[in-house]
Formats: structure tokens, sequence, C-alpha cells
């Protein structure tokens, strides 16, 4: 069998008396295409967080091929493959697009520790950008700032800043929230594209514009897992529809 | 246009010690230079760290005891200079650490506590630092056989150490590194997120800060031939955040505007104005209502409005 490239084990985070996250395990193969879906305060978000360390669980364990996250700080986790976009939008707003970019390939580039040359004499890192941001359609805008950028935009780019460190294992926070319907269909495109050896895990909180991209669906709910399996599977379950359409 | 500007400022700089024969000015020119490094390199911490430090003369004051101890123990100058401005990098090396414990206020207030302490020994530890009386620095050295004695050539001394730490800085503004350190300033969680270790390039910048602060210390102390624990006063320490926020903690050269401006209402104005002090609060105030972000920003922002409608009206004036 092989390792899952992303495996959570009874993970459980309590914010005082609430709950967030109550025994969640599940295991995401290497090339998976996985859906988080559930409605607002699932703990979908929260999940994320423990699983990049922004969060520290109460208890459980997050491997990621088989190697123990929990104990790492979360730019380690990030050098070992990891990669995530936000549903709050936290770029650098008054930076151009392409820094922004150069600041997230930084990240994984041993010249970030060089106070010496100057950053605009690294063109491989500058090229590596342009790169990524043509290919979410953003090659014309490189050096606009993103103040001046629309939201939909944005969103891109934060796809274009997780894309280009090449990550193993790829989480997107509602990639798709707030976009337009033609914005929708490029995101989803852009999707598409991503080779198979990176491993996706997607939260969507609006179940049909996700649920084409989804080859496997986690239902959440208060914390928990309610239902996993295909996407047809789940679609079908009536729990799922008790979630979203009983309230 | 600004490189131009750039050499035209730099050249005055070399050319002081010419133009002013007055021996108390050029003296007050070599001050703010001490004080214009001190200000810069407080600034890697507050402009492009976004870390407000209000306990940056302790490495002033740990060099110029160090050096001066060192000296008077019969240390050579060379060593005793090296020596000393090592133990104070080292020293905020330390304090680095436990500042960064803490972000905003409260990295504000461990910075402000931890000047107070090296403050509080140098008023205290008779023995060692002469308490209030302060110690006597024996001579300036002689750096490489250059007599720095006389007024103009401990100018240009200064100007040299002055103008290397400014290059470095300059350098590291523009660097990955620097990149990397104002990405920390505005987004540190993601930066994480991005695989930055941003805790270290926090304690680097620490490190560098107190670094050049160390290395404008030994100036200090070379300047004066004298260090007591007036000079690292919470007060003094405030000063020199005041130079860079009024020059503008956004820029390289912000910090020295402040530094010239503060210094020289201190040292000149002070003699004709009792209320100095009141005088300069009033100029930081004003500056600070008209341009938020200080001097130097707020006059490039002026000239930018002030040369772009004109460029506009005259391609519309031509079709």
């Amino acid at each position: 069998m092989t390792t899952p490239a992303l495996e959570i084990a009874g993970l459980r985070k309590r914010f005082g008396g609430l709950p967030a996250t109550r025994n969640v395990s599940l295991a995401v193969m290497p090339g998976e295409r996985r859906l988080i879906i559930g409605p607002n305060g699932a703990g979908k978000t929260t999940l994320f967080n423990l699983v990049t360390g922004d969060l520290t669980p109460d208890e459980g364990s997050v491997k990621l091929f088989g190697q123990e996250l929990l104990k790492l700080p979360t730019q380690r986790r990030v050098h070992l493959g990891l990669a995530r976009t936000y549903q709050i939008l936290t770029l650098f707003p008054k930076e151009t697009l392409v820094h922004n970019v150069v600041l997230g390939l930084l990240g994984l580039d041993r010249m970030r520790w060089n106070p010496w040359t100057t950053l605009f004499g690294q063109r491989h890192l500058y090229d590596a950008a342009r790169e990524a941001l043509a290919a979410v359609g953003l090659g014309e805008s490189a050096e606009r700032t993103v103040s001046q950028t629309s939201y939909g935009e944005r969103r891109r780019l934060e796809m274009a800043m997780a894309l280009a460190q090449k990550p193993k294992v790829l989480l997107l926070d509602e990639p798709l929230a707030g976009l337009s319907q033609q914005e929708r269909s490029q995101v989803r495109d852009l999707l598409a594209k991503v080779p198979r050896d990176v491993t996706i895990v997607m939260i969507e909180h609006d179940m049909d514009s996700a649920l084409a991209f989804a080859e496997r669906i986690t239902l959440l709910h208060y914390g928990e897992v309610i239902v996993e399996g295909t996407r047809a599977e789940v679609v079908a379950d009536p729990r799922t529809k008790e979630v979203y359409l009983g309230e | 246009m600004n490189r131009i500007l750039g050499v035209i400022v730099a050249l005055a700089f070399v050319a002081v010690p010419l133009v002013i024969r007055n021996e108390f000015y050029l003296n007050l020119a070599s001050q703010i230079l001490i004080y214009a490094l001190l200000a810069v390199s407080l600034n890697i911490l507050l402009g492009y760290g976004g870390m407000v430090s209000l306990g940056h003369t302790a490495f002033l004051g740990l060099t110029s005891y160090a050096a001066t101890l060192l000296v008077t123990w019969g240390s050579g100058q060379l060593s005793a200079a090296i020596l000393a401005v090592l133990f104070s990098t080292a020293c905020g090396a330390l304090f680095g650490v436990l500042a960064l414990r803490a972000t905003g206020i409260g990295f504000l207030m461990i910075t402000l506590a931890l000047g107070q302490i090296v403050w509080g020994i140098a008023y205290r530890a008779n023995t060692l630092t002469n308490g209030d009386n302060g110690l006597r620095f024996l001579a300036r050295p002689q750096p490489f056989g250059f007599d720095i004695a006389s007024a103009p050539n401990f100018y240009w001394f200064t100007l040299i150490v002055f103008a290397v730490a400014l290059f470095f800085i300059h350098r590291l503004v523009r660097s990955p590194f620097g990149a990397a350190l104002q990405g920390s300033r505005d987004q540190p969680r993601r930066m994480r997120a991005l695989g930055h270790n941003v805790w270290m390039i926090q304690w680097l910048a620490f490190v560098f800060a107190s670094f050049w602060g160390s290395v404008a210390g030994l100036l200090y102390v070379y300047y004066n031939l004298f260090i007591s624990p007036h000079a690292i006063s919470l007060q003094q320490s405030a000063e020199v955040l005041l130079m860079a926020i009024l020059g503008g903690a956004s820029s390289l050269t912000g910090p020295i505007v402040g530094a010239v401006i503060i210094t020289i209402v201190k040292n000149v104005v002070s003699t004709y104005v009792d209320r100095w002090n009141s005088l300069l609060g009033a100029i930081f105030v004003v500056v600070i209502m008209f341009m938020p972000f200080g001097l130097v920003p707020g006059l490039r922002q002026l000239w930018a409005r002030w040369s772009k409608p004109k460029a506009e009206t005259k391609s519309e004036g031509a079709p």
C-alpha cells in the first residue's frame, strides 16, 4: 500500500469550550483531488490551520508522506512540500504581483539569507515568478501593485504564489469564493492543468461550483467527518442532504 | 535625477571641513554623522522590520564602556575596538532573543527594559563604570597611522566609517534578506506559510542593527573621549527613534535628515532659544501632521505632485 500524501489521524482542537475539530481522521492519496465541504463553522479552515501549523492541535497526528508534521514549525512544513492559499487574502498590497510571487519563491531558496546581493539581480527568481503569473493569466499584470488589481486577480495571484513553489501537497481554501462565473471557470481550468504529482485538497463552501473537480469528498459538520467517499456516494448520501438542506 | 542628487550630497559631505573652518561647527558635523549612523542602524529594525525599539543606545553604551575599559586595562586600540564591537553585538544577539519573545508593544517594552538595565548598570556599578561621573577614554586611536585628533581629520574618519556602513545597509535593504525582512513586517503569517523563518529573519535584523549601532558607539567614544550614563538614558534612545521617524522611517536617507535636524536644534538653536525642547516638539508635531511618513518621503511626494501635473499639461498642450 502506498503512503498517503496527507494523513490526518484523531485530530482535536478546542477553542475554550468550543470544539472546532473533533477527532478528524482522513487520508489523501498522492495525486488525489480531495474536496472538503461543510456549512459555515464546520471547521474546514481550522483543519487547514492545524495542518499548516498556524494552530496547534490538542491531540492527534498529521503526516505528510509518512512524516509527522506536528512538531515542526510552519516554515519547515512548507519546505517539505506543503503549500496553501488563504480564504482571507493575505498578500503584500503595496508590492507588485511579481514581487509577491518572488517572495514565495524566496521562501524555498537559500538566497533568502543573503544580505548583500540585490534581489533585482536574481533573474532565476523573476523568470520563474513571471512564468507562474503567466500560467494563471496574469502575465501582463506582473508589474502592477496588488492594490491596483481586482479581487478575482488577487485570488489568481494567491494560486500563482502557491503553484510557483511547486508543492507536493496544495491546500486551497475556498479558491472560488467571491468570483464571477467567468473567473470561476478560469480557476477551474487552471486547477485542471495542475500536474498529477501535486496532491490537491480544496475547501469549498459552495458544493455545486466545486463538484466537478473532486474525486473524493469529505463532508465536515461541527468539526466532525460526517460522510466521506466518492463524489456520487457523498452526493447520494442522505446525511449530506440533511446537513445542506435540512437547516 | 536621484543619482545626480546623491553625488552632489556626497560631495557636499566630503567638502564640509573645507567650507566650515569653525571647529565648533565641524565637530557638530561629526556628531551629526555619529547620530545619523545610530538612527540608520535603528531604522533597520524600525523602518524595514517594523520593530520599534526604545533601547538602541544600549549598544552605543556597551561599546563605549567596553572600549574604554579595555584600553584602560592596557589593551591595544585596534583589539579594544574589535572586542568592544563584538561584545556589544553579542549582547545584541542575546537582547534580540529576549525581545523577540514578543511583538509590537511587547517588543518595545522589552527593549525599553533592556536599555534601562544597561543604563542601570552603568549608573550603579561604581567600581567598574565610575557611576554618574563616567569614564574618560585615554586618547583617540591612530587608525593605520592616520591621526584623527584634529577636528577635520576626525570628521573625515567618521565620514568614511559612515559611508561604509550606509553602503552595507543600502545593500541589505535591497537584498533578498531585506525583501524577506520587509515581507515579515507586512505579513508575518503569510511569510511563514511561504517557507520563511520569520523569527530568524527578525533576529538577524536585530543583530545587524546592534552591530552598526555598536560601530556608532565606537565613534561616539572616540569623539567625546568620555562616556557616562547620560549618553544611554531613555531620553537618548527616544531621541534616536525620533530622528528616524521625523526624517522618515520608510527610507534609507530619512533618519540622516532627522539626525541633522535634531542634532542642530539641540546644539545650536539651544544657545539662542531656552525652550529648544518645546521647539523640537513643535517641529515634530508639524512634520507628522503634514507628512505622516516623515520628511524625506513627504518631500518626495510633494516633488512628484509638483512635477507631474506640469508634464501632463505639456503633453496636453501639444497635440
